[in-house]
């Protein structure tokens, strides 16, 4: 089993693992020949949010060299706060010595007194010019190919739409001043581009609405058929979902690494969120966040 | 619903809630609040422990829109309103739905008509105060939680430096309204361009809405940053109004009263340690030796050796007692006037409630009276004047605490 690549994009992928890292605190790591997935599953948090990513290699890495008895696939564990570590010391020093251009940051995977650490060489050269090596050593524990066969992601409803998420920090500030009111956040769609976040509870109702946004022309029908017979949708209908505001915080802390968010609105069940590392046309990777619903319609 | 049909009670509107939300934070330390809304504007009342009453007077002109309509079921004040406009004298129905109504009629004429007005005619409840803030600010752009944040933490100089910075804003208020009157009538659009305007200098702003239909019904806030943006509707519950505690300053007895610039006591509170328990305010006549020469020099050093401070901060706590003294200075003090020697203690806890107002005011009225009512009212800085208001000039809205001395006894 040999890993071994150049990590280009240090600062993506810190900016990545900086989100994974407010969700919770192991993630598993698959390595394949031509993707990175980030995975966290819901086991490990309480919202019971899912993310499974998916980012090209070549968005992040160079000279990328793979080996394993799995199809060429490793997949590991580790925590994530260690590996944010890491990344930060290496975004530090390709952001004080970029001048130089001589900042590699190597990442390895290795076995240090009998166990396995994923290695994180970065060189780089101080204000005078003299190289200088740091190696940061991420504990990981190897999953068996058996383990990561099993990781299979939620299996979800046909979407009912799919809609372009106004820029995420702005969701985030909405959702912060909402937070100490409610515990349940209801997200709202339908296909003339009206979203709407709003919190019922009974000493408030505030209710956010945007507008002309977006709609995401997915190939295949975002409706389900049981649960429309018309082939054209009521434009004016209403799609929603319940979620923690929790879990939907976490997710907005993404907003550090997106360009293009989609939502995905299955009625009563989840709430997808698509986020684009880079442009949509051209994207280096997207991080897939499931939220599931609470179902508690009462009074909503 | 027949109420619907009617004119809501209350409907305001304002381009920028910043002013605003700096007035509701200034009383923010409880989080029930009463609103009282009246033709002049509105009041928002909290209370703690039955000891502190702190109250904004937030005053019509604030508003770029403010329409008070008196509710329906109070049957009696449409009557009053009747009886405005045509001066005439109350009729049966009036005196029949309430008794005191024939003391009403006959003040208005004697005393000033404006205020006889406001205290019958009045419609109130009880929101969640922290509600009504985490709504106005959903965009996080209502201002830093300071208020006036930029001189919190520097001495009077950086005072000095925010009062021309707010003249300065008003003054490009004055613009803005200049540009707004050319269509006077259509208030709405003048506010999405002058949030346009203001959204030049690189921040944005939030515009409010704010609607209540009346007793039972919920306080409704639109809010908005500009037209492309989002759009956001919270309705907040609304209670029946709790009896407040009532402590009236009466002027004749006051004994003390002091007015300076807010910064000299906010300078004096922030250097107290927040564990005191205790503070009290000492005050005596000025000494009688010639009064009219108040040039500081001279008078510090009498008062001083005399052990007899005109004006004295005490502040006791476990760690020790810490006395700050003012000079009798027209700089200092720029109003000072003392019956007779006095010694009022409060609890620390409840005077640092009023350190947020006090933060962002400019100018603070400190009055006590024989009973230790202490009475501070701070004058809260005008940054988005309506120039153009019906009314004339905006008065400045202000925030007025009353705390009772604690009983020395005890």
């Amino acid at each position: 089993m040999r890993f071994r690549a150049t990590l280009d994009n240090v600062s993506t992928f810190f900016k990545i693992m900086q989100t994974i890292e407010k969700l919770q605190k192991k993630c598993i790591i698959q390595f394949s020949e031509n993707y990175m997935r980030i995975i966290c599953r819901n086991d490990a948090n309480e919202g019971g949010v899912e993310v499974w990513s998916k980012i090209k290699v070549d968005s992040l890495f160079t000279n990328y060299r793979i080996q394993s008895m799995a199809d060429n696939t490793i997949t590991l564990e580790l925590y994530t706060e260690a590996l944010l570590a890491a990344l930060r010391s290496a975004t530090a020093s390709s952001s004080n010595f970029s001048t130089f251009g001589t900042d590699v940051v190597t990442m390895r995977l290795a076995k240090k007194n009998n166990h396995a650490v994923l290695a994180l060489d970065i060189q780089a050269s101080s204000r005078v010019g003299k190289p200088v090596s740091v190696t940061h050593d991420v504990m990981i524990e190897l999953m068996s190919p058996q383990d990561a066969e099993r990781l299979n992601e939620p299996m979800c409803p046909d979407p009912n739409l799919h809609i372009i998420l106004p820029p995420l920090h702005k969701l985030r500030t909405i959702v912060d001043r909402l937070k100490p009111m409610s515990d349940i956040l209801a997200i709202r769609a339908n296909h003339n581009g009206c979203l709407r976040l709003s919190i019922n509870t009974e000493s408030v109702k505030v209710n956010t609405e945007w507008r002309k946004c977006t709609l995401a022309n997915f190939p295949d029908p975002t409706l389900s058929q049981e649960q429309e017979p018309e082939d054209q949708p009521d434009p004016d209908q209403l799609f929603s979902c319940l979620v923690s505001v929790r879990s939907f915080l976490k997710f907005l802390n993404s907003h550090v690494v997106s360009t293009t968010t989609i939502a995905a609105i299955c009625q009563n069940h989840c709430i997808i969120l698509y986020v684009y590392i880079g442009d949509v046309t051209d994207a280096g990777g997207v991080l897939t966040f499931y939220i599931p619903a609470i179902i508690d319609d009462e009074n909503f | 619903m027949s109420q619907e049909e009617l004119p809501p009670v209350l409907k305001a509107s304002v381009h920028d809630v910043r002013y605003f939300v700096s007035l509701l934070r200034g009383v923010n330390f409880v989080n029930r609040a009463t609103i009282t809304v009246t033709k002049r504007g509105m009041t928002i009342t909290v209370e703690e422990s039955r000891t502190l009453l702190g109250t904004a007077f937030i005053f019509s002109e604030i508003f770029d829109e403010y329409i008070y309509n008196p509710e329906k079921p109070q049957y009696h004040q449409n009557l009053l309103q009747r009886e405005r406009e045509a001066r005439a004298n109350a009729n049966e129905n009036t005196l029949s739905t309430q008794g005191s109504s024939s003391a009403m009629e006959v003040t208005p004429d004697l005393t000033q008509p404006n205020e006889a007005e406001d205290d019958s005619d009045n419609a109130a409840f009880e929101v969640p105060l922290n509600t009504v803030i985490e709504c106005l600010n959903i965009f996080g752009t209502a201002g830093g939680s300071g208020g006036g944040g930029g001189g919190s933490s520097s001495g009077g100089t950086a005072n000095v430096r925010r009062w021309q910075r707010d003249g300065d804003n008003s003054g490009e208020d004055n613009e803005t309204n200049a540009e707004e009157g050319g269509e006077e009538g259509q208030r709405r659009g003048g506010r999405t361009r002058r949030t346009g305007y203001t959204g030049v200098g690189g921040e944005k702003r939030t515009g409010m809405r704010m609607t209540y239909n009346g007793s039972g019904y919920p306080l409704t806030l639109l809010l908005a940053e500009d037209s492309s943006g989002p759009t956001t509707t919270c309705e907040i519950t609304t209670f029946d109004p709790e009896p407040h505690l009532e402590l009236e300053f009466d002027n004749d007895q006051l004994i003390l009263k002091i007015i300076l610039k807010s910064s000299w006591l906010r300078d004096a509170l922030s250097e107290l340690d927040p564990s005191c328990e205790k503070l009290t305010f000492i005050s005596n006549p000025p000494p009688p030796i010639n009064p009219l020469e108040t040039g500081g020099q001279r008078n510090r050093h009498p008062f001083r050796e005399d052990l007899q401070p005109v004006f004295r901060i005490q502040a006791e706590g476990t760690f020790g007692t810490t006395e700050m003294d003012y000079p009798n200075d027209r700089e200092v003090l720029e109003t000072f006037e003392c019956k007779k020697s006095l010694s009022y203690t409060y609890r620390f806890n409840h005077i640092a409630r009023t350190l947020r107002a006090l933060q962002s005011s400019t100018k603070t009225s400190l009055r006590i009276d024989d009973e230790g009512l202490l009475s501070l009212q701070f004058l809260m800085p005008v940054t988005n004047k309506r120039v153009g208001a019906p009314g004339g000039e905006a008065p400045a809205a202000f925030i007025e605490f009353r705390c009772l001395a604690v009983d020395e006894e005890l």
